[in-house]
């Protein structure tokens, strides 16, 4: 399986929503304020359903908030 | 830190205070410890259950005044998934201790030797459980 890493938006989308925090966007899709914390800094990937509540909690598409990069090579 | 990974250090720190110092008792006694039923022996290990139970019971109730809306969340995917992988890697632990224990020790050893290494093993499965846990936790914090 090729190799590959995932980025996503969440600060910049966090911050475009009101600065809304960590703990808050985490009580909207049914996670802690740490995992929100460690899906933002790329630590966690999170379920495919996560993923998509997230979107939805922001309102875009999942591809504005979550994008695949794979490796060169 | 995340509760769970409060809890995980608990328990850590309830084994090495309470198991830590039963197993060293028992290297310490040697081959002292006795044939089953040994008061002695059974007495250290009653000691070592009850501290333990009082640990974790007076770090939960800690956690629940300190932090009670973290104490009432259920666990997320996120705490599920690192708990699934512990109890992965403690099972292997666990499985090949007890067949050294249940498959190999009556060949040569009988007792409190069989009952201490099956309960070492145990605990040892344990700590793997919850050292994982903490890992998991602070790799990805």
């Amino acid at each position: 399986m090729s190799g590959g890493s995932i980025t996503n938006r969440i600060r910049t989308l966090r911050f475009l929503n009101g600065e809304i925090s960590q703990a808050e966007l985490g009580q909207r899709i049914g996670v802690t304020r740490q995992t929100i914390a460690a899906i933002e800094a790329g630590k966690y990937s999170p379920t495919l359903e996560a993923a998509f509540r997230i979107a939805h909690a922001f309102n875009v598409p999942l591809d504005e908030v979550f994008q695949w990069t794979a490796d060169c090579g | 830190m995340p509760y769970r990974e409060k809890t995980a250090w608990l328990t850590l720190i309830a084994i090495a205070l309470t198991f830590g110092p039963y197993f060293g008792a028992v290297a310490a006694r040697g081959r002292a410890v006795g044939a089953v039923p040994d008061l002695h022996q059974l007495g250290l290990f009653a000691i070592a259950v009850a501290a333990q139970v009082i640990i974790m019971a007076a770090g939960f109730a800690y956690f629940a005044i300190t932090s009670p809306h973290d104490a009432r969340t259920p666990p997320d995917e996120r705490d599920r998934a690192i708990t699934s992988r512990s109890i992965t890697f403690a099972y292997y632990v666990l499985i090949a201790g007890m067949v050294l224990v249940g498959g190999i020790m009556p060949f040569n050893s009988s007792g409190w030797a069989i009952i201490n290494a099956a309960l070492f093993m145990i605990v040892a499965a344990e700590v793997v459980h919850y050292g994982i846990i903490v890992i998991s936790y602070r790799r990805q914090a």
